[in-house]
């Protein structure tokens, strides 16, 4: 009789043993986790591609904080040669942002993500449809006639890539635009010229820190 | 970046969080629905209310709001003028803060079905949200929530299933936002169609043992105690993955699967197996069991140890994703309904225990109260035991070495029973057969004979049954590796079949020992992708994989047309299948 007590025990030690490892799982999950952002080697890439500190962005083409935060990030890296940034493009706010981000991946093919990511962020406002992004496009200097060949061949791979960012941005636990990883921290919010500076630099000080 | 601990990446983020002036100090930002509530109420006059409640330091975008019927159709609204934004980057703009309300006439709204509400807002400190949907029942005026789905090219690949539900959870998962006392006795009656099923089976052994360990002092009574507190703690194990599920967004169940809990488990059916050969008493210190037999009034308290076996049970002894499981899940994630969710799946769990209950009660009167035959009784049980915990182990070990284990519990059962303690020939007969049978298990286990699975037990060692090249079949367990597998298969134009697959799924096996075998399946998958996604192991890309298609486990398969990349309708199937309910939706995919 007693013994049905201790394996009650036992059971309760089984239970407690599987549950106390996925407490810790949930509680990494949302939070910054290097292993569920594999290195994507067809994100657009700018900056030092040898920097000692990575920024990936998750953005959107309508979203007004994304565009002041990628002004600020912009002056931000220009004057730190020491930092990557990884693009990764992640449409949500509007149908028009899916269109401005299909023809920004369109363009890296020909080496110019860079340019026509600025010239769409450079858009103000929030209700850009897609004919304006089409101008800012054809103003940035890109091969136009290259662009929509590229579009059309690699129509699949840049679904596929929208797809992880999107897949990316849910594991960890994004809720909208814009979002900054920083090395070890991320940010899910806007961030000016001065909070880019301190996060970089709080980055790089962690990270000597042996983390 | 280094890889380390996760704690102290944890630190980091809230150390990162701390250190970030203005704009992070405000902390992760709000899930969408919990930014900006809705409600709708009828006000009494043939007008629906609608209002947002707005968290402080978020608005509502003004010409983000519309209302559509089920045909697309704008509905106009009235909305009041808003505060104004006037910012360079954002533009001219009207937002509300705290509150905002607006009346539709039910007469501009169809007679029934639903419309869909969407709105769009952002946080003061940086953050933009992407369009809220909600669907509202004209009927009863619950909300669903509906994820807009923007330009469909972006979800080429996958089409997340947040449109197209399964079948069978789909149609389940809409049942249990009806009348609950309705919803309650529907899944009263799933759980005990589902009693008869492998996911029920091994509990028998379990409750039998339990009961006869009681030996002497089993009367109908005390053996309907003992199951009703083994069942009512498996109905409360159910409820719990409902909080779970609504705690986490995670099946408990899936990381009940680790092996740790497993071997554990297996351990501790080993422990309870040797107590039942005599080879030693489990007994607590007598001044604690004296303490706790004054708690419970009873002497032995049992009752709690029945009560944890039971809860063990349903979570790691019989894991299975059945529909009705699935959809009660999936209800607790979208809606966030989490009492609903957990008395449903109570119910569930209840039913499944219903025939234990009656067995319970009335099974026990055929065990022997005392004598040697309660010692051979009790010894069977103890091989029973065993057999579990070989049976449980086996979704942690190696095919091979569970095939072994087996040979060597039937060489020990055969011996024992045979050849030590009876005395007719035909039993020693029999004995030895059983132990020659182990011997020749044993043997094929450890690899000394090579032979090539002809047995039915030794289904489960190999990885698939599938894994030839009569079928395209592709086995994945990243989300990169999936979207490179998805895209080459619909490369080929064929439709794609998504199996979600464990090791430790006992259905899974059984689906591909008795449906993949089957020939004529075997003949239409030809015509098949056959994309399995591996979630054996509990892992973010498993649960991104598992979250994209609104799996909440294995075995769950689903169709893809290749053209479209979106879920075939009607051509979910969770849990169990027959092979000729598979080959019917095969047909109707295509293959």
């Amino acid at each position: 009789m007693k013994s049905n007590l201790l394996f009650a025990f036992a059971v309760c030690l089984v239970l407690v043993a599987a549950i106390a490892p996925s407490r810790r799982a949930v509680a990494t999950q949302g939070h910054v986790d290097s292993s569920a952002m594999p290195d994507d080697p067809s994100a657009p890439v700018t900056g030092n591609p040898k920097g000692d500190v990575t920024i990936i962005e998750f953005s959107d083409y309508n979203c007004p904080f994304c565009k002041q935060s990628a002004a600020a990030l912009e002056k931000f890296v220009a004057s730190d040669s020491k930092v990557r940034v990884v693009h990764k493009d992640w449409p949500v706010l509007t149908d028009a942002s899916a269109y401005g981000a299909r023809l920004a991946l369109a363009a890296g093919y020909q080496g110019k993500y860079a340019e026509v990511h600025a010239a769409l962020m450079r858009i103000p406002g929030m209700r850009i449809s897609k004919d304006r992004m089409l101008e800012a496009v054809k103003a940035s200097g890109v091969d136009m006639d290259r662009l929509e060949s590229d579009q059309k061949a690699h129509a699949q791979e840049i679904d596929a890539l929208l797809e992880r960012n999107a897949e990316q941005a849910e594991t960890l636990g994004l809720q909208g635009t814009p979002a900054f990883l920083v090395g070890p921290y991320i940010v899910p919010s806007a961030l000016g010229y001065e909070d880019f500076k301190q996060v970089v630099a709080d980055a790089r000080t962690k990270m000597r820190g042996g983390d | 970046m280094s890889r380390a601990f996760p704690w102290t990446r944890i630190l980091a983020v809230v150390v990162g969080l701390i250190l970030l002036p203005g704009a992070a100090s405000a902390g992760p930002p709000l899930p969408a629905d919990a930014a900006f509530r809705l409600g709708v109420a009828d006000s009494g006059n043939a007008t629906l209310v609608f209002a947002w409640d707005i968290a402080p330091g978020h608005y509502l975008y003004r010409d983000r709001i519309a209302v559509s019927t089920d045909d697309g159709k704008a509905v106009p609204l009235e909305l009041p003028p808003g505060a104004q934004k006037d910012d360079p980057a954002f533009g001219a703009t009207q937002v509300y803060h705290d509150h905002v309300s607006t009346t539709i006439a039910r007469s501009a709204l169809p007679a029934s079905g639903a419309i869909h509400v969407t709105y769009q807002g952002c946080a003061e400190h940086g953050v933009c949200y992407p369009p809220v949907g909600q669907k509202i029942d004209l009927a009863t005026l619950a909300a669903t929530p509906e994820r807009k789905s923007l330009a469909p090219a972006v979800v080429v690949p996958a089409g997340p299933a947040q449109t197209t539900q399964g079948r069978t959870d789909g149609a389940l998962a809409s049942r249990l936002s009806g009348d609950l006392p309705t919803v309650l006795l529907g899944f009263l009656g799933f759980g005990l169609l589902l009693a008869f099923t492998p996911c029920v089976f091994p509990m028998l052994p379990i409750l039998s043992g339990m009961l006869a360990r009681s030996g002497q002092e089993l009367t109908p009574r005390k053996g309907f105690v003992l199951s009703s507190a083994y069942v009512l703690a498996m109905a409360l194990a159910y409820a719990a993955l409902g909080l779970a599920a609504a705690w986490s967004g995670q099946n408990l169940q899936v990381l009940l699967q680790r092996p740790v809990a497993i071997v554990l488990m297996g351990l501790v059916f080993v422990v309870l197996a040797l107590s039942m050969f005599g080879l030693y008493e489990l007994a607590l210190p007598a001044k604690l069991a004296t303490r706790l037999s004054r708690a419970t009034g009873r002497p032995g308290g049992s009752i709690g140890g029945a009560a944890l076996l039971g809860f063990g049970s349903a979570l790691v002894v019989g894991p299975c994703v059945t529909p009705p499981l699935a959809a009660a899940l999936l209800y607790v994630a979208q809606t966030g309904d989490v009492l609903r969710g957990a008395a449903a799946l109570f119910a569930l769990g209840l039913g499944m225990g219903l025939p234990l209950l009656a067995f319970g009660a009335f099974g026990g009167r055929l065990l022997p109260k005392s004598g040697p035959w309660l010692v051979t009784v009790k010894q069977v049980f103890g091989f029973l035991f065993l057999g579990l915990a070989i049976w449980i182990l086996g979704r942690v070990l190696p095919g091979p070495a569970t095939l072994g284990l087996w040979g060597g519990l039937a060489i020990a059962a055969g011996l024992w029973f045979g050849l030590l303690r009876s005395r007719g020939f035909g039993m020693r007969l029999a004995g030895g057969g059983i132990a020659l049978g182990g011997a020749f298990l044993l043997v094929v286990g450890l690899g000394v004979v090579p032979l090539s699975c002809p047995l039915a037990v030794c289904a489960g060692t190999t990885t698939a049954s599938m894994d030839d090249t009569a079928v395209s079949f592709r086995k994945v367990s990243t989300v990169n590796a999936f979207d490179a597998a998805l895209a080459e298969a619909r490369s080929k134009g064929q439709p794609i079949l998504v199996d979600f697959y464990a090791d430790w799924c006992v259905v899974c096996r059984e689906i591909d020992r008795e449906v993949m075998a089957d020939a004529a399946v075997r003949a239409r998958l030809g015509n098949v992708a056959v994309l399995r996604v591996d979630v054996t192991a509990d892992s973010p890309e498993s649960r991104a994989l598992m979250h994209r298609f609104d799996v909440v486990g294995p075995p769950t398969m689903l169709f893809l047309n290749a053209r479209t990349g979106r879920e075939a309708d009607d051509s979910r199937f969770v849990g169990a299948v027959s092979a000729a309910q598979f080959l019917q939706t095969l047909h109707k995919v295509g293959a």
